[in-house]
């Protein structure tokens, strides 16, 4: 049967696995050994794409081309953009949906995701020897529809069947719960390179029901690098180099280091110098000023964990395990305060950076059919409402529902004849319009009547991606009608399917491109060594090869300007057959030279 | 799950009562959009029901509808679970909350709350007034960002939640006392306004208490 494999395409690092007969496993690289896949991507001037260790390495000379932490951008418009990425990166335009100006193309947040996506497909490609097609990605919980619908939206464009969209803490409540057996109430702490999220789940008899979550998507460990290298790196430089991408840049992987070394020891060497820029900065850091520095973001994450606990209606002494997961979590004060918070030391055994990825191969398993005795009851994070009169939003699924859910709408006309109802979805928590999410605007068509006389029924679902679609009913013909959902920050599906046959086009074109090239070189060889040795040994030729010789280097010569790499192979073929005896005979005489040579020396 | 329409299944043409499953073929059925949440639990339109059973029916009926366990399936089989699994959803999340099990089976049988719960309710109203003063107080303190009448402020919302909760507390039972009575035989005759005024009340408290914890964490950004 085909793997199904899951994915854990992560702010600051991606994997892949799937579960084999001893359970979930991570694919390492068959070459290298490594599992993760560092999510930077870099885009050279020649058109070549590096992704993972190789691009990290790009990120301190080429900064505008190696798009870090990309998940940061996915399904967000750039007014969501914060100051600091504003000067980290070129951006195609100042408003809609994120597009990163690169040499001279734009690439959309999905595109960059594919790139990361397309690597680890081949990573597991190689280890498993099979084709893989069907995956299941993680997202944050906290993820809204747009950044889901993104996230599918880069599976596509990397070729590969998202049959599901799964929600990070979830799938470490599988890979936990398939370890450990537990049953009751636990929470799961996940906090990652740009997201935090917070799940509280009841486990009983193979069911993860999810009670609560909640979140921030734009709170990680890239702002306590943010935060470090702000405090400690760039301060005393002038205004003009704390702007500098390449320095922002360097600053950020400094403070990252120090970070993770600090997760281990007590003091650690900042070593931060740019020569091109001047700067040179050592410092040491001890342990203590990291967190008095960086108190304040983990208190953050506090708040979240009230609110999902207030909405599961439970007291934290009432979790009977805390799972901690994601890369931040290694940091001791974060395990410390996550501690005093439940009243309880988090749960470590398992690697925070694998755990999720290995959910999500075990959700796989179940999706293949191969699993039954455990299933997922997940939630939406987000309440989902329509636009209403004086830009109120009028909630229609409640944030904590259960999904798959849907929900019924009547819509009628307020004008008579009036030929459609506009409608826009938002989602969010607050009571307007202006404090939610745009996700989409669609118009429902209705036969021109007296108003209020025709009736549509409009469908919401959330299927069980966390992702919206909408569906319509004129009641009073019992016709469904058609609804096209325009996305506020994100490709329509169009776009995609443009997109797609672009990167289809653009890779066989490449393929094409580079054959040409490689016939063409191999007609040159060839036709120059023919040049030569007809030059210097034109006695070496027969009756009638001169001529046959020629004819083959014309035909070759027009071949070769044209751009049938098949034909320009096949006639080089040729010319290298008719040469070869008079090569033969070159040869022979050489040899006879050289031997000649040898006598005479020996002589 | 049943119900007494009759339908015919999708594949094999099997006519039956509305079930989650086709008796013939044992495929998965599109129950009928207008299905009562009541029967997608195959229980009787009674208000009065055991939660925990209830929980663990849906764990039970999740077992056999969820789209994850048809994901093999035919694109049919796919969308009946889908389906399937939204109503199951929506019957829950109404059914396991006393107080929308209540207005939904006040709905089933023709009655209405109506326009009731945006009234104050007369023996709140004490307690309506003193929590509106306090959140306006609120948000006027939290313009001038005073810190010290800020603290002293926190205090205060804590115990009017908890003021909030105590008489949720009491409203609850008062819902499910009213609830048994209503299978009695001799049953009082104002029985149904009570219940309806009941479940008004509690309404219009968690509207309120909403209120409350909105202010409460835009103010100490909980």
């Amino acid at each position: 049967m085909e793997h199904i494999v899951g994915i854990d395409l992560g702010t600051t690092n991606s994997l892949i696995a799937y579960v084999d007969e001893d359970g979930p496993r991570i694919i390492a690289d068959a070459k290298t050994g490594h599992k993760i896949v560092p999510s930077i991507v870099s885009f050279l001037s020649d058109g070549k794409i590096v992704v993972g260790r190789e691009a990290g390495e790009l990120a301190r000379t080429q900064p505008l081309s190696t798009i870090r932490s990309v998940k940061r951008f996915m399904g967000l418009g750039m007014e969501h953009v914060s100051p600091d990425d504003q000067q980290r990166y070129r951006f195609a335009n100042d408003q809609g949906m994120v597009r990163f100006a690169i040499h001279d193309r734009q690439y959309t947040s999905p595109e960059v995701s594919a790139v990361i996506l397309r690597a680890l497909r081949e990573q597991a490609e190689a280890a498993l020897k099979e084709e893989v097609h069907k995956v299941v990605i993680t997202v944050p919980a906290y993820f809204n529809d747009s950044q889901r619908q993104a996230t599918k939206d880069a599976g596509k464009l990397a070729g590969l069947d998202v049959i599901r969209l799964l929600n990070e803490p979830t799938a470490a409540s599988l890979a936990y719960g398939l370890n450990t057996k537990q049953e009751g109430l636990i929470a799961v702490y996940d906090f990652g390179g740009g997201t935090f999220d917070v799940s509280i789940l009841r486990l009983h008899t193979g069911i993860f029901e999810v009670l609560s979550t909640s979140g921030d998507m734009r709170l990680g460990g890239d702002d306590i690098d943010q935060c470090l290298a702000a405090r400690f790196l760039l301060s005393d430089l002038s205004e003009e180099l704390r702007r500098d991408p390449q320095v922002l840049s360097i600053a950020h992987s400094v403070a990252e280091r120090a970070k993770s070394a600090l997760s281990e020891q007590d003091e650690t060497v900042l070593d931060f110098s740019v020569a091109e820029k001047g700067i040179r900065v050592s410092r040491s850091l001890t342990r203590q000023e990291l967190e008095e520095a960086v108190d304040e973001i983990v208190t953050r994450t506090l708040g979240p964990c009230r609110q999902a606990l207030k909405d599961a209606g439970l007291e934290p002494h009432e979790i009977e395990e805390v799972v901690v997961v994601g890369g931040s979590t290694r940091m001791p004060l974060v395990r410390q305060r996550v501690g005093e918070f439940f009243g309880r030391s988090p749960l470590t055994d398992l690697d925070p950076d694998e755990v999720v990825a290995l959910g999500a191969a075990v959700q796989a398993d179940t999706l293949s059919g191969r699993r039954r005795d455990m299933l997922l009851l997940d939630v939406v994070p987000l309440s989902l409402g329509i636009e209403t009169m004086g830009g109120v939003l009028s909630h229609l699924i409640e944030r904590n529902t259960t999904i798959p859910a849907s929900v019924k709408e009547m819509f009628t006309t307020a004008v008579d004849d009036q030929t459609a109802v506009d409608v826009h979805v938002l989602q969010g928590e607050r009571e307007l319009v202006q404090d939610c999410r745009s996700l989409a605007r669609f118009t429902i068509p209705i036969e021109p009547k007296p108003a209020g006389v025709p009736r549509v029924e409009v469908t919401f679902m959330i299927d069980a991606n966390g992702i919206l679609s909408v569906s319509a009913l004129d009641l009073r013909t019992g016709l469904e009608r058609s609804v096209e959902v325009k996305p506020s920050y994100g490709l329509t599906d169009d776009e995609v399917e443009q997109l797609l046959e672009e990167s289809i086009d653009f890779a066989e074109e490449d393929i094409e491109q580079r054959l040409l090239i490689e016939a063409r070189t191999e007609a040159d060889t060839v036709l120059n060594a023919t040049h030569k040795a007809l030059h210097k040994n034109a006695s070496f030729l027969r009756q009638g090869e001169e001529e046959q010789i020629a004819q083959a280097v014309q035909k070759l010569r027009e071949a070769r300007d044209g751009k049938d790499y098949d034909l320009i192979r096949d006639l080089t073929e040729e010319l290298s057959e008719a040469t070869t005896p008079f090569a033969q005979r070159i040869m022979d005489s050489s040899i006879q030279e050289v031997l000649g040579e040898k006598r005479l020396s020996e002589l | 799950m049943s119900t007494t329409a009759v339908v015919q299944c999708w594949r094999c043409q099997d006519e039956h009562a509305a079930q989650a499953f086709c008796p013939a073929c044992h495929v998965i059925q599109v129950l009928p959009a207008d299905v009562d949440y009541f029967s997608v639990f195959g229980l009787a339109r009674n208000p009065v029901l055991d939660e925990v059973n209830l929980t663990q029916m849906y764990y039970d009926l999740s077992r056999q509808l969820h789209p994850d366990l048809h994901q093999t399936g035919t694109a049919e089989e796919q969308e009946a679970s889908l389906k399937n699994t939204a109503l199951l959803n929506r019957a829950y999340w109404i059914l396991r909350d006393p107080v929308q099990r209540g207005q939904y089976w006040l709905e089933l049988n023709g009655e209405q709350l109506g326009k009731a719960n945006n009234r104050v309710p007369a023996q709140l109203a004490v307690l309506v007034f003193e929590v509106q003063e306090k959140l306006a107080e609120l948000r006027e303190v939290r313009t001038t960002q005073a810190a010290a009448t800020l603290a002293d402020l926190k205090s205060e919302l804590e115990q009017i939640r908890a003021d909030l909760d105590e008489q949720m507390q009491s409203f609850q039972q008062k819902l499910t006392t009213n609830f048994a009575k209503w299978e009695h035989p001799d049953r009082p005759q104002d029985l149904l306004s009570e219940l309806k005024r009941v479940l008004s009340d509690m309404a219009y408290l968690r509207t309120l208490g909403r209120d409350v914890e909105k202010e409460y964490s835009v103010s100490w950004n909980t």
